[in-house]
């Protein structure tokens, strides 16, 4: 009897309990894109558009599927992601699955509505939405940039948005941006989101900095992801394009961006240009003085310098001298870029993109303190100064330009 | 039965020939010889089989047929032949019918004489025995290449060659009624706890069964949990490492047949230590050892990880990994849980077939195999490739665990776990998993802790996961409670 029971207990344990979340693999599809769109007439919907992965493209079981596409793109009409999730399923076969979703892509229409914190917000109800999510915006709709995002060496889509994240925190021109970033800017602070479009536009002006569709170019991928979408109260209400995008990273405290390429102009010849790997070698040092008003704001940057190339071939590696000339002058130039970019965040955002409310809030006893100081109100007039500290590491490999030996005043024979 | 023999030698004979049942059995040897130097008539015993006949030719009858130099001047014929006759080292007076059978059945020879009341028994047993061979379970590379055969004094002799200390007691117990079977208990007197050696002794005791067959069947007797999973004692081939438990304090059971000793009390780490991983230098036998604690946890949880991960939890793996198993599940036709436990028994199978298939035809089973489990099997769309690698990881790591009883408590404890996987992904695994392991922390063996000297604490050497240097394992583990703690005085009070 004793073990009667026994029996009965375990068995029961497997038999009532369990199972719920079970799925089998190959039964679930996965959607690794999702776009979001506003509708163009009804101000309650919202274009949802899965790109869902096809598990035999790209893998060894292959077969007679080989004309396959390797992903499925859908787009929806409904009040929201998780209607819109059920209602797929009249075209979808398999159990649509959000767990291996990592990208979400918005257009740059619903990010600048009202409608789209909402759709944010509530999308991360749903247990399965990761919120380490990749955050991107995109200039077009999100449905034609889906569709128009074929990349030519990656044919799985999730491995093209998995290697350019990688990318992105090693250059900087584009801010690693996810969900979770997102909600933790809520408050007045710049949220900045990965800018992408598929549309070209070659008529700027190069060598500025560019923003998305902006770069010239010539074959490859049709989609250029460059520059970053400024957030403000879950709102988007401006660009800042690559360069700025990377001054804005480098101006926070523990960075992931810790060295970057840029060009300046030759102290010694202006008609050139020089390049120089920028390495942040420390975190910068933000010092804050609140009881001021305006309010002060003191950033010193350590900076390595390693030069990449010198189109005028003078000679900075032995000559102490130019050596210093050199030091000032790209000094000069960083400051200027930076504080002409703190300007733009001050006047035409009225809010910071630094992080530097991390910092503020440090000087704060309660929140409540805090909220009632009104940083972004304070930061938009603030004196802010920002000094680079610049140091030479090195001039690379060649000890000196190699200059072409011509025979002076003779003629070439 | 237990008569005491008669002064009367037709009698004794005629009651030894009831006995054995002779003439209907054929085992009982007679031979009567005439002791001309002492005028009287003496019957020569042996059992077929048990005794050697050349010695009982050199040893009892070449004497006992030859002139004496002596002349009788002992008032005990008795102890005048074996003080001055007989040749053999061994010999005994025994005055009992039983003890004369006992003596019968393990190869001795008796001798009764005319008009006595006592009889002489010769040592002349030759059972036949196995060579001492290399170990065949538990071979290593770098080591004595000796192991136990089927002899106990044998068995007892290889023990002894590693151990010369007068305080290694081997003491006989018998068990069994019907046919009562010796018992060697062996230990140092003045390492091993007393307590633990009466508690043996006591288990050993208490045993009532009619015949116990061989030394495993005693090591289930003497269990206090025979349903557990877990083993409570070990058995091993290697007299060395028979010898380095012996010196830690434990207790060395040994019986005649077996070609094993049995260890008491044991803890998880002999289970999954080897020989080796000590005559190996510290790095080497380290890394061995980790390696054998990874195939460990790789056989326990493999499987069920995979099977929780591919229902309950796709979100773990890479996405490109759960793409390829998905693209590879797409034409299986059966669930991930019955396709990895269709896997799983197959394997079982092929292990046990292994073992039970002779060895001329043992290569097919290598052929069928790795034919049906590889090939055909994904091919014709039963299985997935990627499920294949799991078993076969799993099948491999099985075989890296090297105590016989542990190896299969884990085999079994996998379908365990898998089951739980089946049902509640992590969290049923991640709930069997502490039963099991609350199970396993409140084991004991012969009153010490499963886990001991990790859980509960205890000193010892730290001979655990991994081991230190030899010369820093200076301590005896302290849950044996040996008498001796210290192996080696350290350094300062050595240069006093």
């Amino acid at each position: 009897m004793k073990r009667l029971v026994y029996a009965f207990t375990v068995s029961s344990l497997f038999l009532l309990s369990g199972c719920w979340d079970k799925a089998e693999l190959e039964e679930q599809a996965y959607v690794v894109v999702m776009g979001l769109d506003q509708h163009e007439e009804d101000e309650n919907a919202v274009k949802v558009t899965f790109q869902i992965a096809n598990p035999q493209v790209g893998s060894s079981a292959r077969g007679d599927e080989a004309d396959e596409p390797p992903s499925d793109i859908v787009t929806l009409v409904a009040s929201d992601v998780a209607i819109a999730k059920e209602q797929v399923h009249a075209i979808v076969t398999r159990k649509i699955s959000f767990r291996h979703l990592a990208t979400l892509i918005v257009s740059e229409k619903l990010a600048r509505s009202d409608q789209h914190h909402q759709l944010i917000a509530s999308l991360i109800i749903d247990p399965e939405v990761r919120h380490a999510m990749s955050f991107i915006v995109s200039k077009e709709e999100a449905k034609d940039f889906i569709h128009a995002n074929k990349p030519r060496l990656e044919t799985r889509p999730h491995k093209y948005f998995q290697f350019m994240r990688e990318r992105w925190r090693e250059i900087g021109y584009v801010p690693d941006s996810n969900l979770n970033r997102y909600f933790q800017r809520l408050g007045g602070e710049l949220f900045l989101a990965a800018y992408a479009t598929a549309e070209k536009n070659n008529a700027q002006q190069p060598r500025k900095g560019y923003l998305a569709g902006e770069l010239p170019q010539e074959g490859g991928d049709p989609v250029q992801i460059i520059g970053s979408a400024v957030f403000r109260y879950g709102k988007m209400i401006g660009t800042l394009n690559g360069r700025e995008t990377r001054t804005a990273l480098f101006l926070r405290e523990q960075s992931f961006v810790r060295n970057a390429m840029e060009t300046f102009t030759d102290p010694l010849n202006e008609k050139f240009e020089i390049s120089a790997r920028i390495i942040e070698a420390y975190d910068p040092d933000i010092k804050l003085n609140l009881k001021k008003n305006p309010i002060e704001i003191d950033v010193t940057i350590p900076v390595r310098l390693q030069m990449v190339s010198d189109l005028s071939l003078t000679d900075y590696s032995t000559n102490l001298k130019n050596q210093t000339r050199l030091k000032k002058s790209i000094q000069k130039q960083l400051e200027k870029r930076t504080m002409e970019m703190i300007k733009k965040t001050q006047e035409e955002y009225q809010s910071e993109p630094f992080l530097w409310y991390l910092n503020a809030r440090r000087h704060f006893r309660t929140l409540k303190e805090y909220e009632a100081f009104n940083w972004s109100e304070k930061y938009k007039n603030a004196k802010v100064s920002v000094q680079y500290e610049v140091e030479i590491a090195n001039f690379g490999e060649q000890t000196k330009p190699a200059k072409l030996r011509k025979p002076k005043g003779g003629h070439e024979s | 039965m237990n008569t005491t023999l008669t002064g009367h030698l037709l009698y004794n004979v005629d009651k030894l020939k009831n006995i054995f049942h002779y003439p209907q059995s054929k085992a009982l040897y007679i031979r009567s010889v005439y002791l001309s130097f002492l005028k009287r008539e003496a019957v020569v015993f042996f059992v077929e089989g048990a005794a050697e006949i050349k010695t009982i030719e050199s040893r009892i009858l070449t004497p006992f047929l030859s002139e004496p130099v002596q002349t009788m001047d002992d008032d005990d014929i008795i102890d005048f032949l074996i003080e001055e006759i007989l040749t053999s080292s061994i010999c005994k007076k025994i005055t009992t019918f039983d003890a004369a059978v006992n003596e019968l059945i393990n190869g001795n020879t008796v001798i009764f004489i005319e008009d006595e009341r006592a009889a002489i028994s010769v040592v002349t047993d030759a059972f036949k025995d196995r060579q001492i061979t290399e170990p065949s379970t538990e071979f290593v590379i770098k080591g004595p290449k000796e192991s136990f055969n089927e002899s106990m004094s044998t068995n007892c002799s290889l023990i002894r060659k590693r151990i010369k200390d007068p305080n290694l007691i081997s003491e006989l117990l018998t068990v069994g009624d019907r046919e009562p079977q010796q018992v060697t208990v062996m230990y140092i007197k003045d390492v091993a706890d007393d307590g633990l050696v009466k508690q043996v002794k006591q288990r050993v005791n208490q045993i009532e069964i009619d015949v116990v067959i061989d030394l495993t069947i005693l090591e289930h007797l003497i269990e206090k949990r025979p349903y557990s999973l877990i083993p409570s004692t070990l058995t091993t081939e290697r007299p060395d490492r028979t010898v380095s438990f012996l010196r830690e304090g434990h207790v060395v059971l040994l019986m005649e047949g077996s070609p094993l000793a049995l260890i008491v009390p044991i803890t998880f780490w002999s289970l999954i230590h080897t020989a080796e991983d000590q005559y190996l230098r510290w790095a080497s036998g380290n890394f061995t050892r980790v390696i054998r604690l990874i195939a460990l946890v790789i056989t326990l949880l493999v499987p069920s990880v995979y099977l929780a991960v591919t229902t309950f939890h796709p979100e773990m793996f890479p996405t490109d990994l759960m793409l390829a198993i998905a693209a590879s599940r797409e034409r299986i036709p059966i669930p991930a849980f019955w396709e990895l436990l269709f896997m799983e028994i197959t394997l079982e199978i092929l292990r046990e077939a292994g073992i039970r298939i002779p060895t001329v035809i043992g290569p097919t089973i290598g052929i069928v195999g790795t034919i049906i489990l590889g090939q055909a099997a994904v091919e014709a769309n039963i299985v997935s490739p990627i499920l294949v690698i799991v078993v076969s990881i799993t099948g491999l790591a099985s075989f890296a665990i090297p105590d016989i009883g542990f190896n299969i408590a884990v085999r079994i404890t996998r379908f365990i776990f898998l089951i739980s996987a089946a049902a509640m992904g992590f969290l049923g695994l991640s709930l069997a998993f502490i039963v099991f392991l609350a199970y396993a922390a409140s084991y004991s063996s012969f009153g010490v802790p499963f886990f001991a000297p990790l859980a509960p604490s205890l000193p010892s050497s730290n001979d655990l996961y991994t081991r230190p240097p030899v010369q820093k394992q200076s301590l005896r583990p302290f849950h044996l409670f040996p008498k001796d703690k210290q192996r080696m005085k350290n350094r300062k009070e050595r240069n006093k």
